[in-house]
Protein backbone atom coordinates (compact mmCIF):
# COMPACT_ATOMS: atom_id res chain seq x y z
CA UNK A 1 0.00 0.00 0.00
CA UNK A 2 2.57 2.44 -0.46
CA UNK A 3 1.96 5.83 -2.30
CA UNK A 4 -0.53 7.12 0.65
CA UNK A 5 -1.57 10.81 0.20
CA UNK A 6 -1.70 12.70 3.77
CA UNK A 7 -2.87 15.44 4.73
CA UNK A 8 -1.70 17.03 8.10
CA UNK A 9 -3.49 20.04 9.88
CA UNK A 10 -1.28 21.98 11.23
CA UNK A 11 -2.87 24.71 13.54
CA UNK A 12 -0.74 27.94 14.81
CA UNK A 13 -1.25 28.47 18.43
CA UNK A 14 0.71 31.08 20.90
CA UNK A 15 3.96 29.10 21.65
CA UNK A 16 3.66 26.20 24.58
CA UNK A 17 6.24 28.75 26.82
CA UNK A 18 4.72 31.73 26.31
CA UNK A 19 2.51 32.72 29.81
CA UNK A 20 -1.37 33.65 28.75
CA UNK A 21 -3.03 36.69 29.82
CA UNK A 22 -6.62 37.30 28.96
CA UNK A 23 -7.72 40.32 27.57
CA UNK A 24 -9.36 43.24 29.41
CA UNK A 25 -12.90 42.39 27.85
CA UNK A 26 -12.55 38.60 29.09
CA UNK A 27 -13.74 37.42 25.55
CA UNK A 28 -10.06 36.02 24.45
CA UNK A 29 -6.40 35.81 25.07
CA UNK A 30 -4.09 38.46 24.06
CA UNK A 31 -2.24 36.97 20.80
CA UNK A 32 -0.78 40.61 19.44
CA UNK A 33 3.29 40.47 19.78
CA UNK A 34 3.02 36.88 21.56
CA UNK A 35 5.33 34.41 20.33
CA UNK A 36 3.45 31.69 18.15
CA UNK A 37 4.80 28.44 16.92
CA UNK A 38 2.87 25.07 15.83
CA UNK A 39 0.76 23.35 17.73
CA UNK A 40 3.01 20.85 19.33
CA UNK A 41 0.19 17.63 18.52
CA UNK A 42 0.07 18.89 15.49
CA UNK A 43 3.92 18.73 15.37
CA UNK A 44 4.01 14.99 16.25
CA UNK A 45 1.00 14.21 13.50
CA UNK A 46 3.74 16.34 10.86
CA UNK A 47 6.66 14.07 11.94
CA UNK A 48 4.39 10.82 11.84
CA UNK A 49 3.78 11.55 8.16
CA UNK A 50 7.46 12.16 7.49
CA UNK A 51 8.49 8.82 9.16
CA UNK A 52 5.66 6.85 6.72
CA UNK A 53 7.28 8.77 3.99
CA UNK A 54 10.54 7.76 4.92
CA UNK A 55 9.81 4.37 4.98
CA UNK A 56 8.06 4.72 1.66
CA UNK A 57 4.33 4.48 3.10
CA UNK A 58 3.49 7.46 2.16
CA UNK A 59 4.20 9.40 -1.18
CA UNK A 60 3.16 12.90 -0.30
CA UNK A 61 2.70 14.91 2.67
CA UNK A 62 0.31 18.32 2.46
CA UNK A 63 0.13 20.40 5.42
CA UNK A 64 -3.06 22.69 5.85
CA UNK A 65 -3.78 25.65 8.38
CA UNK A 66 -6.32 27.66 8.48
CA UNK A 67 -5.81 31.24 9.58
CA UNK A 68 -4.13 34.62 9.11
CA UNK A 69 -0.87 35.53 6.74
CA UNK A 70 1.12 34.29 9.41
CA UNK A 71 0.05 31.00 9.69
CA UNK A 72 2.49 30.46 6.35
CA UNK A 73 5.27 30.18 8.83
CA UNK A 74 3.45 27.08 10.62
CA UNK A 75 3.36 25.85 6.88
CA UNK A 76 6.92 26.55 6.44
CA UNK A 77 8.01 24.55 9.11
CA UNK A 78 6.31 21.41 8.42
CA UNK A 79 7.64 21.62 4.60
CA UNK A 80 11.20 22.05 6.41
CA UNK A 81 10.11 18.94 8.83
CA UNK A 82 9.72 17.08 5.07
CA UNK A 83 5.87 17.74 4.17
CA UNK A 84 5.94 18.60 0.22
CA UNK A 85 3.81 21.41 -0.33
CA UNK A 86 1.31 22.68 1.71
CA UNK A 87 -1.99 24.56 1.01
CA UNK A 88 -2.84 27.97 3.35
CA UNK A 89 -6.65 28.83 4.21
CA UNK A 90 -6.65 32.26 4.56
CA UNK A 91 -9.28 33.20 7.61
CA UNK A 92 -8.36 37.48 8.55
CA UNK A 93 -7.58 37.65 12.27
CA UNK A 94 -11.36 39.07 13.28
CA UNK A 95 -12.81 35.64 11.36
CA UNK A 96 -10.42 33.87 13.07
CA UNK A 97 -11.24 34.97 16.70
CA UNK A 98 -14.32 32.88 16.12
CA UNK A 99 -13.32 29.89 13.74
CA UNK A 100 -14.20 26.61 15.03
CA UNK A 101 -13.00 23.38 15.27
CA UNK A 102 -16.35 22.24 12.83
CA UNK A 103 -15.17 25.14 10.30
CA UNK A 104 -11.60 23.35 10.09
CA UNK A 105 -12.81 20.27 9.93
CA UNK A 106 -14.95 20.94 6.96
CA UNK A 107 -12.03 22.62 5.27
CA UNK A 108 -10.10 19.55 5.77
CA UNK A 109 -12.77 17.09 4.78
CA UNK A 110 -12.55 19.12 1.57
CA UNK A 111 -9.07 19.36 0.97
CA UNK A 112 -8.67 15.61 1.32
CA UNK A 113 -11.51 14.86 -1.01
CA UNK A 114 -9.87 17.40 -3.41
CA UNK A 115 -6.33 16.03 -2.98
CA UNK A 116 -7.77 12.18 -2.89
CA UNK A 117 -5.73 11.59 0.39
CA UNK A 118 -5.99 8.44 1.86
CA UNK A 119 -4.82 10.00 5.44
CA UNK A 120 -5.88 13.01 7.07
CA UNK A 121 -3.78 13.11 10.64
CA UNK A 122 -3.90 16.14 12.91
CA UNK A 123 -2.75 16.66 16.57
CA UNK A 124 -5.00 15.10 19.05
CA UNK A 125 -6.10 18.72 20.45
CA UNK A 126 -4.56 22.33 20.01
CA UNK A 127 -2.84 23.53 23.05
CA UNK A 128 -4.67 27.06 23.03
CA UNK A 129 -8.53 25.96 23.42
CA UNK A 130 -8.25 22.29 23.97
CA UNK A 131 -11.27 21.21 22.15
CA UNK A 132 -9.80 18.14 20.58
CA UNK A 133 -12.64 17.86 18.04
CA UNK A 134 -11.20 18.67 14.82
CA UNK A 135 -9.78 14.51 13.74
CA UNK A 136 -13.37 13.48 15.23
CA UNK A 137 -15.28 16.14 13.01
CA UNK A 138 -13.38 15.33 9.73
CA UNK A 139 -13.95 11.78 10.35
CA UNK A 140 -17.63 11.72 10.41
CA UNK A 141 -18.40 14.22 7.56
CA UNK A 142 -16.16 12.07 5.46
CA UNK A 143 -17.58 8.80 7.09
CA UNK A 144 -14.45 7.83 7.13
CA UNK A 145 -12.93 5.51 10.25
CA UNK A 146 -10.46 6.86 12.99
CA UNK A 147 -8.06 6.08 15.07
CA UNK A 148 -7.41 8.90 17.96
CA UNK A 149 -4.44 9.64 20.49
CA UNK A 150 -2.22 7.32 18.30
CA UNK A 151 0.90 6.50 20.18
CA UNK A 152 1.66 3.64 17.45
CA UNK A 153 1.11 4.02 13.89
CA UNK A 154 1.85 0.64 11.83
CA UNK A 155 0.97 -1.15 8.22
CA UNK A 156 -1.17 -3.88 8.10
CA UNK A 157 -2.02 -4.99 4.76
CA UNK A 158 -4.27 -2.61 3.47
CA UNK A 159 -4.83 -1.43 6.44
CA UNK A 160 -3.33 0.68 9.52
CA UNK A 161 -2.85 -1.24 13.17
CA UNK A 162 -2.73 1.89 15.41
CA UNK A 163 -2.56 1.79 19.25
CA UNK A 164 -3.89 4.31 20.60
CA UNK A 165 -3.34 5.83 24.48
CA UNK A 166 -6.34 5.25 26.69
CA UNK A 167 -7.10 5.77 30.47
CA UNK A 168 -4.93 3.96 32.44
CA UNK A 169 -3.64 1.87 29.08
CA UNK A 170 -3.47 1.26 25.38
CA UNK A 171 -5.91 0.17 23.16
CA UNK A 172 -4.67 -1.67 19.29
CA UNK A 173 -6.98 -1.35 16.98
CA UNK A 174 -7.35 -1.81 13.30
CA UNK A 175 -8.63 0.64 10.87
CA UNK A 176 -9.19 0.50 6.80
CA UNK A 177 -8.31 3.63 4.63
CA UNK A 178 -9.02 6.13 4.03
CA UNK A 179 -8.97 7.03 7.61
CA UNK A 180 -8.31 10.14 9.89
CA UNK A 181 -5.41 10.20 12.46
CA UNK A 182 -4.70 12.38 15.51
CA UNK A 183 -1.46 12.08 17.47
CA UNK A 184 -1.12 11.89 21.10
CA UNK A 185 2.02 12.99 22.73
CA UNK A 186 4.13 9.92 22.71
CA UNK A 187 4.09 8.96 19.18
CA UNK A 188 7.26 10.64 18.27
CA UNK A 189 9.57 12.86 19.20
CA UNK A 190 9.20 15.80 16.35
CA UNK A 191 12.87 16.71 14.50
CA UNK A 192 14.25 20.51 14.66
CA UNK A 193 14.26 21.77 11.11
CA UNK A 194 17.44 22.64 10.24
CA UNK A 195 19.18 25.78 7.80
CA UNK A 196 19.41 23.40 4.63
CA UNK A 197 15.73 21.95 5.72
CA UNK A 198 14.66 25.51 5.88
CA UNK A 199 16.18 27.17 2.85
CA UNK A 200 14.97 24.02 1.11
CA UNK A 201 11.05 24.78 2.45
CA UNK A 202 11.07 28.26 1.38
CA UNK A 203 10.94 26.87 -1.87
CA UNK A 204 8.39 24.29 -1.84
CA UNK A 205 4.92 25.24 -3.45
CA UNK A 206 2.34 26.86 -1.32
CA UNK A 207 -1.21 26.98 -2.43
CA UNK A 208 -3.45 29.85 -0.91
CA UNK A 209 -6.92 29.61 -0.90
CA UNK A 210 -10.11 31.18 0.89
CA UNK A 211 -12.87 28.94 3.29
CA UNK A 212 -14.80 30.20 0.59
CA UNK A 213 -13.03 28.31 -1.97
CA UNK A 214 -14.19 24.82 -0.23
CA UNK A 215 -17.91 26.26 0.41
CA UNK A 216 -17.42 26.56 3.66
CA UNK A 217 -18.94 29.07 5.55
CA UNK A 218 -17.37 30.25 8.52
CA UNK A 219 -19.65 31.91 10.42
CA UNK A 220 -19.33 30.98 14.08
CA UNK A 221 -21.99 28.47 15.43
CA UNK A 222 -21.19 28.92 19.17
CA UNK A 223 -19.73 32.31 20.79
CA UNK A 224 -17.33 33.14 23.78
CA UNK A 225 -19.50 34.31 26.60
CA UNK A 226 -16.35 34.63 28.96
CA UNK A 227 -12.55 33.14 29.36
CA UNK A 228 -11.21 33.73 32.65
CA UNK A 229 -7.81 33.37 33.89
CA UNK A 230 -7.41 30.44 36.85
CA UNK A 231 -8.01 31.36 40.50
CA UNK A 232 -4.85 33.12 41.67
CA UNK A 233 -3.46 31.24 44.51
CA UNK A 234 -3.50 32.60 48.10
CA UNK A 235 0.01 33.47 49.73
CA UNK A 236 1.29 31.08 52.01
CA UNK A 237 3.30 32.57 55.18
CA UNK A 238 6.37 30.88 56.83
CA UNK A 239 5.91 29.65 60.85
CA UNK A 240 8.92 29.33 63.27
CA UNK A 241 7.08 26.45 65.02
CA UNK A 242 5.45 23.39 64.85
CA UNK A 243 3.36 24.52 67.75
CA UNK A 244 1.89 27.51 65.95
CA UNK A 245 1.29 25.21 62.38
CA UNK A 246 -0.73 22.71 64.45
CA UNK A 247 -2.65 25.98 65.96
CA UNK A 248 -3.28 27.65 62.81
CA UNK A 249 -4.47 24.48 60.93
CA UNK A 250 -6.85 23.78 64.50
CA UNK A 251 -8.29 27.38 64.15
CA UNK A 252 -8.80 26.74 60.33
CA UNK A 253 -10.67 23.29 61.41
CA UNK A 254 -8.12 21.30 59.15
CA UNK A 255 -7.76 18.86 61.69
CA UNK A 256 -9.74 17.77 64.91
CA UNK A 257 -9.07 20.40 67.78
CA UNK B 1 24.90 39.00 13.39
CA UNK B 2 24.00 39.45 9.88
CA UNK B 3 26.97 41.12 7.10
CA UNK B 4 25.32 40.47 4.16
CA UNK B 5 25.71 43.93 2.28
CA UNK B 6 29.22 43.14 3.48
CA UNK B 7 29.75 40.09 1.09
CA UNK B 8 27.94 41.64 -1.49
CA UNK B 9 30.03 44.38 -1.46
CA UNK B 10 32.88 41.48 -1.72
CA UNK B 11 31.23 39.76 -4.16
CA UNK B 12 30.96 42.34 -6.62
CA UNK B 13 34.35 41.39 -7.30
CA UNK B 14 36.08 43.58 -4.41
CA UNK B 15 37.26 41.10 -2.30
CA UNK B 16 37.32 37.10 -3.20
CA UNK B 17 40.07 36.61 -0.82
CA UNK B 18 37.22 37.70 1.77
CA UNK B 19 34.54 35.72 -0.05
CA UNK B 20 37.04 32.22 0.23
CA UNK B 21 37.83 33.04 4.42
CA UNK B 22 34.16 33.03 4.20
CA UNK B 23 33.48 29.34 2.64
CA UNK B 24 36.09 28.44 4.44
CA UNK B 25 34.93 29.51 7.51
CA UNK B 26 31.72 28.33 7.50
CA UNK B 27 32.19 25.07 5.53
CA UNK B 28 34.17 21.85 6.27
CA UNK B 29 35.83 19.53 3.64
CA UNK B 30 33.49 16.67 3.28
CA UNK B 31 33.18 13.37 1.93
CA UNK B 32 30.41 11.87 3.14
CA UNK B 33 28.09 11.97 0.43
CA UNK B 34 27.32 9.68 -2.96
CA UNK B 35 30.91 10.60 -3.89
CA UNK B 36 33.41 10.35 -1.69
CA UNK B 37 36.17 10.77 -4.26
CA UNK B 38 35.49 14.46 -4.64
CA UNK B 39 36.44 16.75 -0.89
CA UNK B 40 34.00 19.38 -1.34
CA UNK B 41 33.25 22.41 1.28
CA UNK B 42 30.27 21.99 2.50
CA UNK B 43 27.81 23.16 5.79
CA UNK B 44 27.92 19.53 7.50
CA UNK B 45 26.03 19.00 10.92
CA UNK B 46 29.48 20.06 12.21
CA UNK B 47 29.15 23.15 10.94
CA UNK B 48 27.40 26.26 13.48
CA UNK B 49 25.59 27.45 10.36
CA UNK B 50 23.56 23.82 10.32
CA UNK B 51 21.03 24.98 12.92
CA UNK B 52 21.11 28.62 12.32
CA UNK B 53 18.17 30.22 11.46
CA UNK B 54 18.21 31.65 7.53
CA UNK B 55 18.38 35.30 9.59
CA UNK B 56 21.32 34.17 11.69
CA UNK B 57 23.03 33.20 8.48
CA UNK B 58 25.76 35.79 7.02
CA UNK B 59 25.80 33.71 3.96
CA UNK B 60 22.55 34.50 2.02
CA UNK B 61 20.52 31.31 1.16
CA UNK B 62 23.82 29.16 1.06
CA UNK B 63 22.46 26.65 -1.69
CA UNK B 64 25.84 25.88 -2.95
CA UNK B 65 26.83 24.65 0.54
CA UNK B 66 24.73 21.55 0.69
CA UNK B 67 25.30 18.80 -1.79
CA UNK B 68 21.51 18.77 -3.44
CA UNK B 69 20.40 14.95 -3.48
CA UNK B 70 20.22 15.00 -7.05
CA UNK B 71 23.38 16.64 -7.51
CA UNK B 72 24.60 13.54 -5.68
CA UNK B 73 23.18 11.55 -8.06
CA UNK B 74 24.57 12.92 -10.96
CA UNK B 75 27.83 13.15 -9.99
CA UNK B 76 27.80 9.84 -8.92
CA UNK B 77 26.46 8.88 -12.45
CA UNK B 78 29.16 10.62 -14.03
CA UNK B 79 31.86 8.90 -12.20
CA UNK B 80 30.79 5.46 -13.13
CA UNK B 81 30.32 6.43 -16.47
CA UNK B 82 33.56 7.98 -17.99
CA UNK B 83 32.90 6.98 -21.37
CA UNK B 84 30.06 9.04 -21.54
CA UNK B 85 32.22 12.15 -20.64
CA UNK B 86 35.12 10.82 -22.60
CA UNK B 87 36.37 14.18 -24.67
CA UNK B 88 32.85 15.87 -24.40
CA UNK B 89 31.87 19.60 -23.83
CA UNK B 90 29.36 20.04 -20.69
CA UNK B 91 27.10 22.85 -19.03
CA UNK B 92 26.17 22.03 -15.53
CA UNK B 93 23.40 24.04 -15.14
CA UNK B 94 22.47 25.59 -11.45
CA UNK B 95 25.86 23.84 -9.99
CA UNK B 96 26.34 25.08 -6.55
CA UNK B 97 28.80 23.25 -5.25
CA UNK B 98 30.32 22.53 -8.63
CA UNK B 99 30.35 18.67 -8.27
CA UNK B 100 29.12 17.44 -11.47
CA UNK B 101 31.04 19.95 -13.31
CA UNK B 102 34.36 18.37 -11.63
CA UNK B 103 33.54 15.40 -12.00
CA UNK B 104 32.89 15.36 -15.51
CA UNK B 105 36.78 17.08 -15.91
CA UNK B 106 38.19 14.22 -13.80
CA UNK B 107 36.91 11.66 -15.79
CA UNK B 108 38.22 12.93 -19.28
CA UNK B 109 35.62 15.59 -20.68
CA UNK B 110 37.18 18.13 -21.91
CA UNK B 111 36.02 21.43 -20.42
CA UNK B 112 32.95 21.80 -18.20
CA UNK B 113 31.26 25.26 -17.42
CA UNK B 114 30.04 25.67 -13.62
CA UNK B 115 27.01 28.05 -14.29
CA UNK B 116 25.40 29.34 -11.00
CA UNK B 117 24.44 33.14 -10.33
CA UNK B 118 25.24 32.78 -7.01
CA UNK B 119 28.60 34.55 -6.86
CA UNK B 120 29.56 33.30 -3.57
CA UNK B 121 29.09 29.42 -5.37
CA UNK B 122 31.73 31.22 -8.01
CA UNK B 123 34.10 31.15 -5.25
CA UNK B 124 32.97 27.80 -3.54
CA UNK B 125 33.44 26.14 -7.27
CA UNK B 126 36.82 27.17 -7.37
CA UNK B 127 38.00 26.41 -3.91
CA UNK B 128 36.25 22.67 -4.75
CA UNK B 129 37.46 22.24 -8.15
CA UNK B 130 41.04 23.35 -6.67
CA UNK B 131 40.67 20.96 -4.34
CA UNK B 132 40.18 17.83 -6.34
CA UNK B 133 42.65 18.85 -8.97
CA UNK B 134 40.63 20.16 -12.08
CA UNK B 135 39.97 22.87 -14.00
CA UNK B 136 36.35 23.52 -14.36
CA UNK B 137 34.80 27.23 -15.87
CA UNK B 138 32.88 28.70 -13.37
CA UNK B 139 30.13 30.88 -15.07
CA UNK B 140 27.56 33.17 -13.13
CA UNK B 141 25.60 34.23 -16.37
CA UNK B 142 22.11 33.48 -16.06
CA UNK B 143 21.71 31.07 -18.88
CA UNK B 144 17.29 30.14 -17.93
CA UNK B 145 16.61 33.74 -18.96
CA UNK B 146 18.76 34.20 -21.72
CA UNK B 147 17.15 34.52 -24.79
CA UNK B 148 17.58 32.06 -27.45
CA UNK B 149 20.39 33.74 -29.43
CA UNK B 150 22.58 33.51 -26.71
CA UNK B 151 21.76 29.81 -27.02
CA UNK B 152 23.54 29.51 -29.85
CA UNK B 153 25.77 28.39 -27.38
CA UNK B 154 24.32 25.25 -26.25
CA UNK B 155 25.25 23.17 -29.91
CA UNK B 156 28.66 23.28 -28.56
CA UNK B 157 27.80 21.46 -25.32
CA UNK B 158 27.68 18.15 -25.95
CA UNK B 159 26.55 17.26 -22.37
CA UNK B 160 23.94 19.46 -20.46
CA UNK B 161 23.62 18.37 -16.69
CA UNK B 162 20.92 19.71 -14.44
CA UNK B 163 20.91 18.51 -10.98
CA UNK B 164 18.04 19.23 -8.32
CA UNK B 165 16.25 22.28 -9.72
CA UNK B 166 13.08 21.20 -9.86
CA UNK B 167 12.79 22.28 -5.99
CA UNK B 168 10.64 25.28 -6.97
CA UNK B 169 7.22 24.85 -9.20
CA UNK B 170 8.24 28.45 -11.07
CA UNK B 171 11.98 27.25 -11.58
CA UNK B 172 10.86 23.87 -12.72
CA UNK B 173 8.66 25.71 -15.88
CA UNK B 174 11.48 28.00 -16.81
CA UNK B 175 13.84 24.82 -16.54
CA UNK B 176 11.19 22.78 -18.96
CA UNK B 177 10.88 25.98 -21.47
CA UNK B 178 14.72 26.14 -21.51
CA UNK B 179 15.17 22.75 -22.48
CA UNK B 180 12.64 23.15 -25.71
CA UNK B 181 15.18 25.61 -27.10
CA UNK B 182 18.54 24.23 -26.71
CA UNK B 183 20.26 22.59 -29.50
CA UNK B 184 18.73 19.39 -30.43
CA UNK B 185 21.95 17.42 -30.74
CA UNK B 186 23.03 18.21 -26.70
CA UNK B 187 22.37 15.55 -24.50
CA UNK B 188 20.62 16.42 -21.35
CA UNK B 189 20.97 14.40 -18.02
CA UNK B 190 18.71 15.30 -14.92
CA UNK B 191 19.21 14.43 -10.96
CA UNK B 192 16.09 14.51 -9.09
CA UNK B 193 15.34 13.23 -5.44
CA UNK B 194 11.59 12.92 -6.35
CA UNK B 195 10.64 16.73 -5.29
CA UNK B 196 7.16 17.38 -5.59
CA UNK B 197 7.64 19.72 -8.56
CA UNK B 198 9.51 17.58 -10.46
CA UNK B 199 7.11 14.89 -10.43
CA UNK B 200 4.06 16.70 -11.06
CA UNK B 201 5.94 17.80 -14.19
CA UNK B 202 4.45 17.37 -17.25
CA UNK B 203 8.26 16.96 -18.45
CA UNK B 204 8.54 14.23 -16.71
CA UNK B 205 7.14 11.70 -19.31
CA UNK B 206 9.75 12.76 -21.64
CA UNK B 207 12.41 11.40 -19.35
CA UNK B 208 14.25 8.06 -19.22
CA UNK B 209 15.00 6.61 -15.89
CA UNK B 210 19.35 5.61 -16.04
CA UNK B 211 19.75 4.97 -12.23
CA UNK B 212 18.28 5.54 -9.20
CA UNK B 213 20.91 5.69 -5.68
CA UNK B 214 20.16 5.37 -2.19
CA UNK B 215 21.08 8.48 0.03
CA UNK B 216 22.99 8.57 2.97
CA UNK B 217 22.07 9.74 6.20
CA UNK B 218 23.35 13.01 6.25
CA UNK B 219 21.82 13.69 3.11
CA UNK B 220 18.70 12.29 4.26
CA UNK B 221 18.85 14.57 7.42
CA UNK B 222 19.30 17.95 5.28
CA UNK B 223 16.30 16.85 3.06
CA UNK B 224 13.78 15.33 4.88
CA UNK B 225 11.19 13.25 3.78
CA UNK B 226 13.85 12.40 1.25
CA UNK B 227 15.74 8.69 0.90
CA UNK B 228 16.55 8.54 -2.68
CA UNK B 229 17.66 10.29 -5.73
CA UNK B 230 17.31 9.14 -9.57
CA UNK B 231 19.02 10.15 -12.60
CA UNK B 232 17.19 10.44 -15.78
CA UNK B 233 18.16 11.36 -19.51
CA UNK B 234 15.60 14.32 -21.26
CA UNK B 235 14.64 12.49 -24.27
CA UNK B 236 13.70 15.56 -26.98
CA UNK B 237 11.20 13.07 -29.03
CA UNK B 238 8.49 13.10 -26.91
CA UNK B 239 6.91 16.89 -27.08
CA UNK B 240 6.25 18.23 -23.86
Amino acid sequence: MSGLRVIVGCKRVIDYAVKIRVKPDKLGVVTDGVKHSMNPFDEIAVEEAVRMKEKKLASEIIAVSCGPTQCQETLRTAMAMGADKSIHVEVDAATYENLQPLHVAKILAKVAQDEKADIVFTGKQAIDDDCNQTGQMVAALLDWPQATFASKVEKANGDLTVTREIDGGLETIKVKLPAVLTADLRLNEPRYATLPNIMKAKKKPMAKKKPADYGVDVAPRQSILKVEDPPVRQAGSKLDSVETLVGKLKDAGLVPS
Amino acid sequence: MRVSPLWRAAAGGLNEAFLRCLVGQHTRLSQDHLTPELALHLITPACHLWHSTVENSPLDDPFWAFYWPGGQALTRYILDNPKLFHGKTVLDVGSGCGSAAIAAVSVGASEAVANDIDPVAEIAIKMNMEKNGVIVKPDTRNYLASKSTQLQDTSKIDIILIGDMFYDPNFAHLISNWLQSIHPSSMVLIGDPGRHSFKQHPLHSSLKLLHRYKLKKTSQLENNGLTEAGVWMFNRLHKV
